[in-house]
């Protein structure tokens, strides 16, 4: 028998409180992994919300939204300049139009309703419709009767339509995508508009004048943004004579720290011709209660550390105090007082390693739906989805996002697990070593 | 041969220094069985303290064989301990979670004696205090006091030392058994050839032994 298991064996000296000691260590250090579970889980979910959502920054024409407003559209050599910017990953950028009963034989899915009927009766005191660009209808008797327009979309970026007009969540039911140079007459519609113009993969249709094939049939989950035409940007640019036209534009950032830098560099390069606009702040502000979070399982990690740390320590001085004679009287038949610490050290690791057994279990069970429950309470009090358009859409689904972080605990967290329970045992073992030290063999003699 | 020079220990009580050991001088020879009496406060305890390194003297020197163990440092006081000097004491103080045979390999397993030569050691040494291999194999609270306390003079002799030093080692035991532990050691004494100092109150003891000191507010009074 050595120091080492002499150590061991002290550990179980008191079988009620050693089971109470390891107890308590084991329900610190499960809600430390639990913490650190938490913690970690977080972090990745805001990092990939950071690198993925949020980091994108809007560009218009000064005046314009969607077909409100008024202005002059951009142009491509203007969105050049944005693509030369730092920390600008890439730039889609659309040309959005609409198709009149005149150059397409298209019939809206959308019922005009008593809304479309104001929206159209609501143009302005000065509107006068631009020639030939007439809204989709027919004049009877001297009533017009309003049918809400195609809208058809000339986009660089088909394989990420959620940033198009109207957004929601598009999913490709048939066909494919065209690739984003395409000058093809080709096109991706909506699958209401399928329907109503009895469309499928491979049929065509006429817009501008000129035939288009069906090559995709898409489902954004709205009927608004189902009765559009999706085409590439060369060809609507070519076919509605709008060369080198750009109704909007996303310049998507590589972080969402540099969203704010990249809009100041954007207003800077386009001055007054265009509106800029981001949504970091909306989306800072969706992921404020994942931070929150993260802060909370951080002191609360080191909370339960420190608490574990006083608790083996405590433990400990009251064993050492406890064994004092025991401690003279072996210093006295020969024992250095490193080899001493080194017995008790041992003890004070034994019933620390023994908690974090306990501990990883409790890990393992309750990490994952710790981690739930805080995301949960915190998200669902805080994160409201923006209904709405492109952008605003896409929060809503942020926010529920947000609620499937989910924390494991692997290998990594394991190893934390049992590192932090064996500093836990060091610290807790350092006042009980001076203790030791200060004991004198001959307080042995005097005791008798 | 231990040898005493003038030695003497002073405490600090409060503002006032206590004198427990006051110039005291005497020898024992090797293998010489030597028994110091007094009242309680006489300063027996501090004595035995002093020559068990325990305790450093204020002033004087302790021989022990050719070597001054009051010049000693604490590694080598820790080393002169374990392996010069075994200690009995009035409770025997054993390891409560250890078995007899283990408390005995104790102080030769910190003056690194082999694994295998401890345990042949410790056997051989509890049987010749007298206890079976079952009662080797229990703990101390399985044992009486009578047999605590041999297997307490089975570790003062692990390391073989030169001198044993024992405090009241009788005093917890009823006078027979008392009587049977002095006869142990001072057979042992003579066989191992070991000189052994031992305090005690009990003057029929005493009378026993080869040579007694009295001691009276820390000065030697009679020899």
């Amino acid at each position: 028998m050595n120091v080492i298991s002499r150590g061991i064996r002290n550990a179980f000296r008191n079988t009620i409180r050693t089971f109470s000691i390891v107890l308590i260590l084991g329900l610190i250090i499960g809600l430390s992994l639990a913490m650190l579970v938490a913690h970690q889980a977080v972090g990745q979910k805001i990092n990939s919300v950071e690198s993925s959502v949020g980091n994108t920054v809007s560009i218009s024409p000064a005046g314009v939204r969607g077909f409100s407003g008024g202005g002059n559209p951009l142009t491509e050599t203007q969105i050049a300049k944005v693509q030369k910017l730092a920390h600008v990953t890439s730039v889609d950028e659309s040309l959005s139009d609409r198709l009149t009963t005149s150059n397409s034989n298209l019939v809206s899915a959308v019922d005009a309703g008593s809304l479309g009927q104001r929206f159209a009766g609501n143009s302005g005191q000065s509107f006068t419709p631009p020639a030939g660009a007439g809204f989709g209808g027919s004049e009877s008797g001297g009533t017009t009767t309003f049918t809400p327009p195609v809208t058809v979309n000339g986009t660089t970026d088909p394989t990420n339509l959620s940033t198009t007009q109207g957004g929601g969540t598009f999913k490709l039911t048939s066909g494919k995508v065209f690739s984003s140079t395409s000058s093809d007459n080709v096109a991706i519609i909506g699958s209401s508009l399928a329907t109503k113009n009895n469309l499928k993969i491979g049929s065509t249709f006429t817009a501008y004048s000129t035939t288009i094939t069906v090559v995709g049939i898409f489902d954004a989950g709205n009927s608004f943004s189902n009765n559009q035409v999706i085409m590439p940007l060369a060809t609507v640019q070519a076919l509605s004579n709008q060369a080198g036209d750009i109704t909007s534009a996303t310049a998507n950032v590589d972080s969402i720290t540099n969203v704010d830098s990249v809009t100041t560099a954007v207003k800077s390069a386009l001055g007054s011709a265009a509106d800029v606009t981001n949504a970091a702040a909306e989306a800072q502000t969706t992921i404020k209660p994942l931070k929150s979070i993260q802060t909370i399982s951080l002191y609360s990690l080191f909370g339960a550390a420190v608490a574990g740390a006083i608790i083996i320590l405590l433990t400990m001085v009251m064993i050492v105090r406890e064994r004092r004679r025991e401690i003279g009287v072996i210093k006295a038949i020969g024992a250095s007082n490193i080899k001493i610490m080194i017995q008790f050290m041992t003890e004070a690791i034994t019933l620390t390693l023994l908690g974090s057994v306990i501990g990883i279990g409790i890990g393992v069970v309750a990490g994952n739906p710790i981690t739930k429950l805080l995301v949960n309470n915190s998200t669902s009090s805080s994160t409201t989805p923006t209904p709405g358009r492109g952008i605003g859409r896409a929060f809503g689904g942020i926010g529920n996002s947000l609620s499937s972080v989910h924390g494991a605990v692997g290998w990594s967290i394991i190893l934390y697990g049992l590192v932090g329970a064996l500093v836990i045992a060091i610290l807790g073992s350092t006042l009980a070593s001076y203790f030791i030290a200060k004991v004198r063999p001959a307080e042995v003699m005097r005791a008798e | 041969m231990l040898q005493i020079t003038e030695l003497k220990k002073v405490f600090k009580s409060g503002d006032t220094n206590v004198l427990a050991v006051n110039d005291i001088s005497f020898s024992v020879s090797d293998g010489q069985f030597a028994s110091i009496i007094g009242k309680s406060g006489s300063g027996k305890s501090t004595l035995l303290s002093l020559l068990g390194a325990l305790d450093k003297p204020t002033s004087g020197h302790i021989m022990v064989g050719d070597k001054d163990i009051t010049k000693l440092h604490d590694r080598a006081l820790i080393k002169y301990r374990g392996r010069k000097i075994g200690f009995v004491f009035q409770s025997y103080n054993l390891v409560p979670n250890l078995t007899a045979i283990e408390n005995v390999c104790l102080p030769m397993e910190f003056a690194k004696v082999p694994k295998k030569q401890r345990l042949e050691r410790a056997k051989a040494l509890l049987t010749q205090v007298g206890l079976s291999t079952d009662q080797q194999q229990r703990k101390p609270g399985r044992l009486s006091g009578g047999q605590q306390q041999r297997v307490a003079i089975a570790r003062a002799l692990a390391n073989k030392p030169q001198l044993i030093l024992a405090d009241e080692p009788t005093g917890n035991l009823d006078s027979q058994t008392g009587k049977m532990i002095f006869d142990l050691l001072h057979n042992l004494a003579k066989t191992e050839n070991t000189t052994i100092v031992t305090v005690t109150h009990d003057l029929s003891i005493a009378g026993k032994t080869d040579v007694t000191f009295m001691l009276r507010d820390g000065k030697l009074v009679k020899e």
